[in-house]
């Protein structure tokens, strides 16, 4: 066992999104060495994916891939993505976790990135980065913008066709790479896990995920970045223009039938900021919200909401009972129109998004640290009247939506919270 | 219009627990496959209900538009069981168009009704042991008194009904005679075919219904027509008195054996809440069944004498009277005249709105 990989450092960050990468630089800018455990092949978590954020229509990137650059250059920052968190004990005042680090199949330390693997590659794949919407090549590197700029190879896809070996000019690709451990001594943890959106099989009688012009917000925000998976918005079965939009509100949260009671505090405002961005792409589009009601809360957002209204979006007061669709898989919601006849009303769009509420993206518990959960399988904190990240275990803080939702302002400050909780802990030590 | 702020608390009375948890999102009415533009519901009632719109909820015929698929109260995004509201509304209008208030009593105090019916019971078991009369005789008597009985009852839900939907609204007495709309509303009374207008047909439910309304029906034509005298005669067990009895009896059994076992198990949305009165519906169903299926059958192999007959006999007819007097007029059983009625009373209501039904105007 002489070859694992070993680390220590003050603080270990689980999870890179906005909340960890913000909480990491925290720390490091304070002078304390860190390091960040990353499950997917690149940093800057669900934000890196928007494509604008609200109620500034500011692009998502641009505040993201900064943060994202310092922290993979920061002199006590190492990073360690495609890798998982086995384990963490605590042993009297220092965590030891054990992280596996997945094979790329490549030589990491000889890649140059310069995407000649890709090029060669033949076998094509759904892109999980685009919500299945566009394709990728079977060795790739995850998007544009990742960092690190590794490729990753899928090898359960691979044809061994050994055609990105010999593109390689570094000769680099290794078919026969094997998970690594590496351990990690920390005096402090933070988790920064995220969340996942409500899963779209979540819901019956909005169609279980197998109407194709049903889609996510995740897919929506792809539909409208910039470098988005068409270019353009387009609707997903027959590449039509979409004419009449539709967001279904509280698909995924405030409703007990599915086991989300809670408020997700995000999707209002999603909802609204890409209604707005759609009836710039599609200027003639008619986007309708139905909504059981809005809760525009932060500074700015009813600003927001009544410019949106102002624009003609069209706000309609219903809960969204059932989504179908016709035989051209137009997108068919029943509602009951309260301001009218109150009569049950079946509507037709040609693309409908389920405004997905938040739910936790990894069990926090699941360490053993100590750490509880709310009923809602958030991380608990100890006494949210004293502190937004100190958890019920000695030396294990919360960063951002691993508490429970909320949105990229509220995930900032309180990673920088986390931060400082972590200093003042290890400084006690 | 006059406004009732305790009409919520007292609706909660007739079952409907959960319903202050309701938003008003809309989602039952627009999940529920059977509200229609004209009709409505769950939604407008609940909110009707909450602000206190009395009068909105008893001239309304939308309770009986509703056969609890229980559809709304398994999507509620609040748990609010719009259902067992609609449920308790039927039980509310019930009450209210009681013109003896009796049915009142007994929905809004479940014991009550159950210690009547044990009370009943036990009169009964006092008959039962001490009577030495005769009693086919007495059944008799019993079963002459039913129809008057049955028929004041009745008339009075009836003319309530028609005045809280019809008259009231509308101003006037406003009749259809159109014979579509009259077939329909018998078509609707001996099928209850709305029923398979829920999204998941819920096919043994209706088949259960279907089961214990022809057998209660056939009970009732045997006992009225006396058909059966199983103290005097020995019937053979194919004899057509017979064949009747075997029908309406297993007709009742299973149909209202597995209504109980779905109340018992919960097994539907339109079964996990039971009000006393329906226990008592349905149990007292499964009785009047098994104990007639009991007499015909200890007849048939032991002939009129038999000392077991004469028991079963005593139990038939004690099970039977307690539901004619108590069950029949004041609980769920009048359903089975609402729901046509309330066919009938819509088509009514859109003639009305087109000019074309039959007006006698009232003056004011």
């Amino acid at each position: 066992m002489n070859d694992i990989e070993k680390i220590e450092v003050d603080a270990l960050v689980v999870g890179s999104g906005i909340a960890g990468l913000q909480s990491a630089l925290d720390l490091a800018d304070q002078g304390y060495s860190v390091a960040i455990v990353e499950k997917n092949p690149s940093i800057g978590g669900k934000m890196i994916s928007l494509s604008k954020v609200f109620p500034t229509l500011d692009c998502a990137s641009c505040i993201t891939t900064p943060r994202m650059a310092s922290v993979s250059h920061h002199p006590r920052i190492q990073t360690l993505t495609y890798s998982t968190v086995d384990a963490i004990k605590r042993e009297g005042k220092t965590f030891t976790a054990a992280v596996t680090r997945k094979p790329r199949y490549i030589g990491e330390k000889e890649c140059i990135s310069c995407k000649r693997c890709e090029e060669v590659c033949p076998v094509l794949l759904p892109d999980e980065y685009e919500q299945g919407m566009g394709a990728k090549k079977t060795i790739s590197i995850p998007f544009t913008n990742a960092i690190p700029q590794f490729p990753v190879m899928h090898p359960e896809h691979c044809i061994r066709c050994g055609a990105c070996a010999k593109a390689c000019p570094k000769d680099c690709i290794e078919f026969l790479q094997e998970p690594a451990p590496v351990e990690i001594k920390a005096k402090a943890v933070i988790l920064a896990t995220g969340y996942e959106t409500t899963p779209m099989t979540a819901k019956k009688q909005y169609g279980l995920g197998a109407l194709p012009n049903v889609l996510s917000p995740m897919a929506a925000e792809r539909l409208l970045a910039p470098h988005g998976p068409y270019g353009r918005v387009l609707r997903p079965s027959d590449g039509k223009v979409p004419g009449s939009i539709a967001y279904v509100q509280c698909a995924g949260s405030r409703d007990k039938s599915i086991g989300v009671p809670y408020c997700s505090r995000v999707c209002c405002m999603y909802a609204i900021k890409q209604a707005i961005l759609l009836s710039g792409s599609l200027p003639i589009a008619d986007i309708t919200i139905y909504y059981m009601d809005i809760r525009a809360f932060g500074k700015g957002y009813e600003q927001f909401y009544n410019n949106a209204r102002a624009m003609g979006i069209n706000f309609v007061k219903a809960k969204v009972a059932r989504v179908t669709e016709d035989a051209e898989h137009n997108p068919i919601v029943r509602i009951e129109r309260q301001e009218g006849t109150s009569a049950p009303e079946e509507v037709k769009h040609d693309l409908v998004v389920l405004s997905q509420g938040l739910v936790p993206g990894c069990d926090g518990t699941a360490f053993g640290l100590g750490v509880q959960n709310n009923d809602f399988g958030f991380v608990q904190l100890s006494d949210e009247m004293v502190s937004s990240a100190v958890t019920a275990g000695a030396g294990v803080f919360a960063a951002g939506t691993v508490k429970g939702p909320r949105d990229i302002p509220d995930s900032v400050v309180d990673a920088g919270a986390a931060a400082m909780e972590a200093v003042s802990y290890m400084r006690k030590l | 219009m006059k406004v009732n702020p305790e009409l919520i608390d007292e609706i909660k009375k007739y079952g409907a627990f959960d319903i202050s948890a309701c938003f008003n999102c809309g989602n039952c009415t627009a999940v529920c496959p059977l509200a229609k533009e004209d009709i409505s519901f769950p939604r407008k009632l609940i909110r009707a209900g909450h602000i206190g719109l009395e009068e909105k909820l008893f001239s309304g015929a939308e309770p009986w538009h509703c056969y609890y698929c229980g559809e709304c109260s398994a999507t509620c995004p609040r748990e609010a069981q719009p259902g067992e509201y609609m449920m308790a509304l039927r039980r509310y209008q019930i009450a209210k168009y009681d013109i003896t208030g009796l049915s009142k009593i007994f929905y809004q105090n479940g014991w009550l009704q159950t210690c009547l019916a044990l009370g009943l019971l036990g009169a009964f078991y006092w008959l039962y042991s001490a009577y030495t009369g005769d009693f086919g005789a007495l059944a008799g008597k019993i079963e002459l008194a039913f129809p008057v009985y049955v028929t004041v009852a009745l008339g009075g839900y009836l003319l309530n009904m028609y005045r809280h939907n019809i008259v009231k609204p509308l101003g006037g007495i406003k009749l259809s005679f159109k014979p579509a709309h009259i077939w329909e509303t018998f078509l609707h009374g001996f099928t209850q075919k709305n029923f398979l207008g829920c999204e998941e047909t819920d096919w043994w439910r209706w088949v259960s219904h279907l089961l214990v309304m022809t057998g209660y029906t056939l009970t009732l034509v045997i006992s009225n027509l006396h058909l059966l005298e199983p103290l005097n005669k020995h019937y053979g067990f194919f004899s057509p008195a017979s064949l009747l009895v075997w029908y309406a009896g297993l007709a009742i059994i299973v149909g209202g054996g597995s209504m109980s076992l779905r109340r018992m198990f919960k097994s539907a949305e339109s079964s996990k809440f039971s009000h006393p009165s329906d226990w008592l519906f349905v149990v007292t169903m499964f009785l009047i069944g098994a104990s007639m299926l009991a007499t015909q059958y200890v007849n048939v192999t032991q002939g009129p004498e038999s000392a077991l007959l004469n028991g079963l006999y005593r139990f038939n007819i004690a099970v039977e009277t307690v539901w004619i007097l108590l069950i029949v007029p004041f609980t769920k059983w009048i359903h089975i005249f609402f729901r046509p009625l309330a066919v009938y009373f819509q088509h009514v209501k859109k003639e009305a709105e087109a000019g074309t039904a039959f007006s006698l105007s009232l003056g004011k």
